[in-house]
């Protein structure tokens, strides 16, 4: 244990550098835009003097140092833009303030959470079962017509842009034969029932896209593994087909896909920027893409650096996860 | 053999349907194993001696046709539907592989490996099963099998995971154990512990062993007869006495030549076959040996246009050779 | 082959001495694991002289490829002191080891690793020439070729087109072209069938007559080692426990690990009465090995004094014969084998 003890502490350290690398440059490469968000928020008529006053309010006048160091402290301490009764107040953790949305990014990014989630996780559950299962069937049925419709599906399915797929989806689905409603978000405390159907178009195709990769991965690494002596081992001992494949074929598959699904999945929950922009969901990829064409740095450097956090520890749980499903590995 | 075989291959043929055609691995081989006795197959990569095995088993891939008669305790195997065969793996025949490190699974512990392997033909909760288990492995000699039983494949040494991987092919009684050069990839003191072992084994249960080995040293050793293959073909056919003192095929005559040797001084040179074994199928008529041999000269057209047939010779009694030169072959060509 | 044998021969004559060598692999660099490491050659000295083959035998985990690399300078030893030719070369590094490679060349147990399936025999037997800024012509790579038993047509050919034996041959002609004095084998004919393998021990010998080679003989097979070498050194545990003249410690091993292996190895002599020493358990770990005598724990001679200090090699019955061991077996006769007592 006290190997798994240090293996965390190593890994956290490594996370916290990792995400202040990141935003350090994040910061240096949105101040290095010609674009000037305090001429965004100052208004019009846009006069100098009011334009110094926007710049001093949301703490631009400062070198990019200063206000990247005021960034940090604020995450810890918490954040006061302005004076007096002007002043805006960001609570820590503060990761900023979006002037254009009038919030801080903390809030900004916990209300559109749900969202996001709501989708990604749907989504990966659908494409895990029908990627793993039509993996495995087609590994099973190698060269047999169904291997072939399955990899034939998995092409296209990679050959496949989302956007274009979305919209056929949504103008087949939603408008023609009006089955299922083309946009909006309902809380699932609200009504599970109408948040499930307002998101089954989003969950269907994000999953069919995703299911095509996963589709290739299983059965390659499906085929590999049942051609290793231990599952020739298991037919000696007379285990039936079936027992071979569940219980000893697919047992070595499940670290490959493992540490795919948690890494998908981990960058999906960051904003699934396409599927959210086709279906009008209010996510993070859609608060994100609205940052960045307003300018907004403190919901770009946020979200940002939300996202890289979820990679970063979806990492690290993929990585905890194959100590528990490989018993030789080992986290030293 | 004073005992009836439990184990008769007759007349076995397996073919691989491959994209570059028909590929005839074993081109009809005969054998018996009695109870308690031990058949060595030996030859070298390519002679068919492993897929044999695997025909024996029902455990070659979809593309492998099988033909001939496996008869296990006279009941014929070849045909069997899969169902009835799954029964018999494992439970009548069992096999031990030539790497225990990959012939387990390294996601299970060893007590579950071996537990199972009960459990496919037993009747028993895995709380029993795992009971056996542990015997097992006490039996095959794993120091604290109790608390080992617990432990993964790669937290063994090389000779226990081979005690393990053999534990498992007799936890439950086979009749026949099929041990495809089960020592070839230990060091040598293990090998000799492991050798011993199955000794032990077949001394106390009667199993049959058949002994898939190129390593003529243990071949000596263990063997009552021994089946030389090359090319898919039976060369020679004998008890181990006949192989070793009176061998009357130019090949197995060869491969004692070319087999240095720890226990006495190094001859100058060790006599050699030249060129290297055949891919299976490449020899279409005549002596599948012919091109290497140094006694085609004088048996002359015969070796490349007639396919030699397995003849009596002299012997302890089933001693048999497919070599159209009559006499035995001088020592060293 | 240290102080006592090393003084009659001239450093001239010494292709390699190894003086002392050891090779610790760390198991990694968290603080709590600097003090693990595999002692995978643990204090060795090792000379090889012109014009003979020294077989290095033991058990896998014993340290002997270890030691085949540091050897060749594939490796760079812990501690201790590599010198070839004469010249200490312990600190040498990249292009300074140049002309030391020229000298000393390795040949590897799997033919089918070692050579690139994308080159042609050609190409493959040009790039140790290259390696020392020299352009070989095509009647060099051809005479490279016939001197292994192969020919100019298959210069064109590419790796996956020869048997396992031909490629061991383009292995072994690859390690001859830039001639070296010294050919380091590490295993190289355990994966080749009986046939083949004789025809590569015998073409080995053939070289050694030509040429005038050494070799390090590396293999687990005693048998094959028998048969070649002219001097065997036995390790266990990153240690030597006895070397010395092939014939004598084949016939008359005096370390007990020695004859333990020994009596292990089973002879083609069905009936064969054979007094075999099974050692029980396995080898110790090389990280933590047990303390004096490494084999003390498998030892059926072993008492009190083997677990204090490490027995050092000395001589026994005299001569270049040397064992590691408090309590040798005495010498048998020559004349009588101890292996085999034959029945037949």
């Amino acid at each position: 244990m006290p190997d798994l003890v240090w293996f965390l502490i190593r890994r956290l350290f490594a996370t916290v550098l990792v995400l202040l690398a990141l935003s350090l440059a994040v910061y240096l490469i949105f101040y290095a835009l010609p674009a000037d968000p305090a001429r965004l928020g100052c208004g019009k008529p846009c006069t100098p003097d009011r334009l110094e006053q926007a710049r001093h309010f949301m703490q631009l006048d400062q070198s990019t140092i200063q206000q990247y160091l005021a960034f940090l402290r604020g995450i810890v301490v918490g954040r006061t833009y302005g004076e007096g009764g002007a002043a805006v107040h960001c609570d820590a953790p503060c990761f900023g303030y979006s002037f254009p949305l009038a919030r801080p990014v903390t809030t900004l990014i916990l209300d559109r959470l749900p969202i996001t989630a709501s989708i990604a996780l749907g989504a990966a559950v659908i494409w895990l079962i029908v990627g793993v299962s039509l993996g495995v069937g087609a590994a099973l049925k190698r060269g047999k017509l169904f291997d072939k419709l399955a990899v034939g599906l998995a092409l296209i399915g990679v050959a496949s842009p989302s956007f274009l797929v979305g919209l056929l989806a949504i103008l087949v689905f939603g408008f023609w034969l009006n089955m299922v409603p083309v946009n909006g978000y309902v809380p699932f405390t609200e009504s599970p029932v109408d948040w499930a159907w307002h998101l089954i178009m989003p969950w269907l195709v994000l999953a069919a896209l995703s299911s095509a990769s996963y589709i290739r991965l299983t059965r390659a690494q499906m085929l590999e593994e049942m051609n290793l002596d231990h599952v020739t081992t298991a037919r000696a001992k007379g285990a039936g087909e079936r027992r071979v494949v569940l219980v000893h074929g697919l047992r070595g598959v499940l670290v490959p896909i493992v540490t795919i699904f948690g890494l998908d999945l981990g960058s999906l929950l960051g904003g699934a920027i396409l599927t959210e922009k086709v279906f009008s969901m209010q996510g993070l990829g859609e608060l994100l893409i609205s940052g960045v064409s307003q300018v907004d740095v403190a919901v770009v450097v946020g979200v940002t650096l939300f996202s890289a956090f979820l990679v970063i520890i979806a990492n690290l749980v993929v990585d905890l996860l194959h100590g528990v499903l490989d018993p030789r590995v080992t986290h030293g | 053999m004073a005992d009836r075989p439990v184990l008769e291959v007759h007349d076995l043929h397996v073919t691989f349907r491959t994209e570059g055609g028909l590929v005839p691995a074993v081109a009809g081989i005969d054998f018996a194993v009695a109870p308690g006795k031990t058949l060595a197959i030996v030859g070298e990569s390519g002679s068919g001696k492993s897929v044999s095995s695997a025909a024996v088993m029902g455990l070659l891939p979809s593309n492998a046709d099988v033909k001939g008669e496996v008869l296990l305790d006279g009941r014929e195997l070849v045909g069997l539907p899969n169902d009835e065969l799954r029964k018999i793996r494992g439970n009548d025949i069992a096999l031990v592989f030539q790497d225990a490190l990959s012939a387990l699974n390294p996601y299970y512990s060893v007590g579950w490996q071996v537990a199972e392997a009960y459990r496919l033909h037993h009747d028993v909760s895995k709380k029993e099963a795992l009971e056996r288990a542990v015997r097992m492995l006490d039996l095959v000699g794993i120091p604290a099998a109790k608390a080992r039983a617990k432990d993964y494949p790669h937290e063994f040494s090389g000779g226990m995971r081979q005690r393990v991987v053999i534990a498992m092919a007799l936890v439950n009684d086979p009749k026949v154990l099929i041990a495809d050069e089960p020592t070839t990839a230990l060091d040598v003191t293990v090998q000799a512990q492991i050798m011993r072992l199955l000794e032990d084994v077949q001394t106390e249960f009667g199993t049959a062993l058949v002994l898939i080995s190129h390593d003529l040293g243990v071949v000596a050793e263990v063997a009552d007869d021994v089946l030389v293959m090359y090319a898919g073909r039976a060369a020679e056919h004998g008890s181990v006495k006949d192989l070793f003192y009176r061998a009357a095929h130019p090949y197995s005559l060869g491969l004692l030549g070319a087999m240095p040797r720890v226990d006495v001084p190094p001859r100058h040179r060790l006599t050699t076959i030249p060129g290297s074994p055949p891919s299976p199928g490449s020899v279409k008529t005549g002596c599948p040996f012919q091109p290497r041999c140094a006694y085609t000269e004088r048996v002359g057209e015969r070796c490349i246009t007639e396919r030699p047939e397995l003849t009596p010779r002299p012997g302890e009694g089933n001693h048999e050779a497919a070599c159209h030169l009559g006499r035995r072959p001088e020592v060293a060509p | 082959m240290t102080e006592a044998s090393s003084k009659s021969a001239t450093p001239k004559d010494e292709l390699l001495r190894l003086d002392g060598v050891k090779k610790y692999f760390g198991l990694g660099t968290a603080p709590w694991q600097r003090s693990q490491s595999v002692k995978a050659v643990d204090g060795i000295d090792f000379v090889v002289r012109r014009g003979e083959t020294v077989g290095l035998v033991g058990e896998s985990g014993s340290g002997k490829s270890t030691l085949a690399r540091l050897s060749t300078r594939l490796l760079d030893p812990t501690a201790g002191k590599v010198s070839i030719g004469g010249q200490d070369v312990t600190k040498w590094r990249g292009r300074r080891l140049r002309p030391v490679r020229r000298k000393i060349q390795m040949v590897f147990q799997d033919p089918q690793a070692s050579l690139n399936p994308r080159q042609s025999v050609g190409t493959i037997l040009t790039t140790p020439f290259r390696a020392q800024g020299i352009r070989p012509t095509r009647a060099q790579l051809v005479e490279l070729l016939s001197q292994v038993g192969l020919s100019e047509e298959h210069l064109e050919r590419y790796p996956h087109e020869f048997s396992g034996g031909q490629r061991q041959r383009i292995g072994i002609a690859r390690a001859l072209a830039v001639k070296p004095d010294l050919l380091v084998c590490d295993e190289p004919v355990s994966a080749l069938d009986v046939s083949v393998q004789a025809q590569v021990l015998n073409l080995l010998a053939d070289l050694k007559d030509e040429l005038g080679l050494s070799y390090v003989l590396v293999a687990h097979d005693l048998a094959v080692v028998r048969q070649v070498a002219d001097r065997l050194a036995v390790m266990y545990l990153g240690t030597i426990v006895e070397e010395g003249p092939a014939a004598e410690v084949y016939s008359s091993p005096a370390h007990p690990y020695t004859r333990a292996l020994l009596s292990a190895v089973p002879v083609p002599e069905p009936g064969a009465v054979r007094d075999r020493i099974v050692l029980t358990g396995d080898v110790p770990t090389p990280i933590d090995p047990p303390s004096g005598c490494p084999f003390r724990t498998r030892c059926y001679k072993a008492e009190d004094v083997c677990a204090t200090t490490r027995p050092v090699l000395e001589p026994v019955a005299g001569g270049d014969h040397r064992a590691a061991c408090y309590f040798p077996e005495a010498p048998l006769e020559l004349s009588n084998p101890p292996l085999s007592e034959r029945t037949q």
